[in-house]
């Protein structure tokens, strides 16, 4: 069990350090092939729970390709992702888990290139919220809501967070 | 043309006056604080949506022209807005975005509104209902009845949206002001209550009016790979951008292909009521709102301007109240999809804007904006924006092409001054 609990911990992490390095493939390759991902926030402005962003894999990767004919700041994004708790079924064939994120944004265009390259800014605040299927020792994530508790996101992103 | 010289690249450009204008009126703190005062002080401002406050003592809060506001819906269903403003020593009364009175608050009762600091109560109607110690401290001099709240003007319109005017007199009323440009929606908005379901905000170093402009003008089209391949086709190209009074555009709508771009889906299943499968119209109304429906899913965008170089823009995504959850699933994944803070093209125009901003930023050197394209009034012609700048030039009486200069009318609707 525990060291069921250290691979799913390894799963987050390395699903972190893929959307870091805007390695999608690798990303993906971490996600069940039912996998579905979620932004949600709640807007106390509106009073409404909110989903800011649904795609299932074939959406994600259908967009993810599609990225280069966009036009995208190009700060890069990195998480600090600590996970908090992480809950094996009895079976041993799933598994969910809650991590704390934060998403700094490492100014490489920002508004004015010369003045705010280098810089790091705080870009979002939130918790992933994943589920696991586990088979033959292997992880997968099925789900992963990103729960933001931002609803000013300024200029936004054309990443999953 | 070759690159230019300073003489060159700040000469009037070979074009007539109205169809380009000066950068100063994106850079000039001066003129952004004369536009609070003169524009969005006695301008109707679409604040929120009735659903964000549906069920009576529901409030929520918001600011014009760095008025704060309250807006309320009375135990008789009825929406006001009042000044966010104490009459006593002029605390900020209510803090949170949004609430409900009917909970009490620590200094205060249910269904009051309730000033924290010395507990002074009004009513949903703005009256004042309780003074701590009133005659112990006033005896005869004052009471409770001569210290109410500031009531505004405030009308629910066009599908839902709580309009509010700082100006207690307005120049014209909400209908008059933006019943033409609405015809076209009219039917649509009004058929059955919409519901909000999305709410973002974002505060963009760029002036309101670029923004606006972004809104109002389709040339950027080339920017979003999704429109160029969802959208270039003759009936794209004959889309009408139709000018109506007080600054307003209309773009006429046409049949968008959103299965030209790989993974969307049509959204005929879920249009609004009225609306053939597919339509996009758009509303721009002066000086920063914009109404724009694809299909299934409304957008409204408002801005709040901040300084000449910074905007906070609030974008809403509506649906109909009485959307299945299923339903209201898909409204919400078309939302998103364009317009969400993580779809395609919204984090593009904001780019745009963002980088206007970068360039005009206060202190740089003024320079001509070219809004001269003409092209039969459709798509890509700018009439739109040469339409706005006209407005904005008689309610600033500024010339846009030479701000220092008072704006006057000529028959042609070109003006007759010439750059500074
Ligand atoms: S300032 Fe509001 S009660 Fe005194
Ligand atoms: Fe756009």
């Amino acid at each position: 069990m525990i060291e069921m609990k250290a691979k799913i911990e390894r799963a987050i992490y390395e699903a972190s350090m893929a959307l870091d390095n805007n390695n999608w493939a690798g990303w993906l390759s971490l996600c069940d092939e039912e996998f579905n991902y979620k932004i949600t926030a709640f807007s106390p402005e509106i009073n409404k729970d909110m989903i800011y962003f649904e795609h299932n894999k074939g959406e994600l990767a259908n967009l993810l390709d599609m990225l280069p004919k966009h036009n995208t700041d190009h700060s890069p994004l990195f998480r600090h992702t600590s996970v908090y708790t992480v809950d094996v079924s009895e079976s041993g064939t799933e598994a969910r888990a809650t991590s704390s994120v934060v998403v700094f944004q490492n100014m490489l265009d920002g508004v004015n290139s010369h003045l705010d390259s280098g810089e790091s800014r705080l870009f979002l605040v939130g918790r992933y919220h994943d589920t696991f299927t586990i088979t033959d020792g292997v992880v997968k994530f099925v789900t992963r809501e990103t729960r933001l508790e931002n609803r000013r996101l300024d200029k936004g992103s054309h990443y999953p967070i | 043309m070759p690159a230019r010289n300073h003489k060159q690249w700040t000469a009037n450009p070979p074009l007539k006056d109205g169809e380009w204008i000066n950068s100063r009126i994106y850079s000039d703190p001066e003129i952004a604080q004369e536009e609070n005062e003169k524009i969005f002080k006695n301008m109707w401002v679409p604040v929120c949506h009735e659903s964000e406050l549906p069920a009576p003592y529901d409030f929520r809060t918001t600011s014009i022209a760095n008025e704060n506001i309250i807006i309320c819906r009375g135990p008789d269903n009825e929406v006001r807005a009042f000044l966010n403003v104490c009459p006593h020593r002029g605390m900020l009364i209510e803090r949170r975005p949004s609430g409900s009175f009917m909970e009490g608050q620590a200094s205060g009762n249910p269904k009051r509104i309730t000033c924290m600091f010395h507990a002074w109560q009004f009513d949903m109607k703005g009256n004042c209902v309780y003074v701590a110690r009133e005659k112990e401290g006033y005896q005869d001099r004052l009471c409770k009845e001569q210290v109410g709240l500031r009531r505004l003007r405030c009308e629910v319109k066009f599908g839902g949206f709580v309009w509010i005017n700082l100006n207690d007199n307005p120049s014209v009323s909400l209908e008059d002001w933006a019943g033409e440009p609405f015809e076209c929606l009219r039917k649509t908005l009004d058929e059955e209550p919409l519901e909000v379901f999305h709410y973002h905000k974002a505060i963009i170093d760029t002036n309101y009016k670029l923004w606006h402009d972004t809104n109002s003008e389709f040339y950027h089209d080339f920017m979003h790979y999704h429109n160029r391949v969802t959208g270039f086709n003759d009936a794209y190209f004959a889309r009408k951008n139709e000018a109506f009074d007080h600054g307003h555009v209309v773009v006429g709508t046409f049949e968008v292909n959103y299965e030209n771009y790989e993974g969307f889906e049509s959204r005929a299943d879920l249009s609004f009521p009225h609306l053939p499968p597919n339509q996009w119209y758009m509303v721009d109304l002066f000086p920063g709102f914009n109404f724009n429906l694809r299909g299934s899913a409304l957008r409204c965008d408002t801005v709040t301007p901040l300084g000449p170089d910074k905007v906070l823009i609030e974008f809403r995504g509506l649906g109909l109240k009485s959307d299945s959850p299923e339903d209201r699933m898909t409204r919400i994944k078309h939302h998103n999809s364009i317009w969400g803070p993580f779809g395609r093209n919204l984090h593009e125009d904001l780019i745009g804007v963002a980088g206007q901003g970068t360039t005009m930023r206060p202190d740089t050197e003024p320079r001509r904006i070219l809004h001269g394209r003409q092209e039969n009034q459709t798509i890509h012609d700018e009439n739109g924006m040469r339409h706005y700048y006209e407005e904005w030039g008689r309610w600033m009486d500024r010339s846009p092409i030479a701000p220092d200069m008072p704006f006057s009318d000529r028959d042609d609707g070109s003006q007759v001054v010439n750059a500074e």
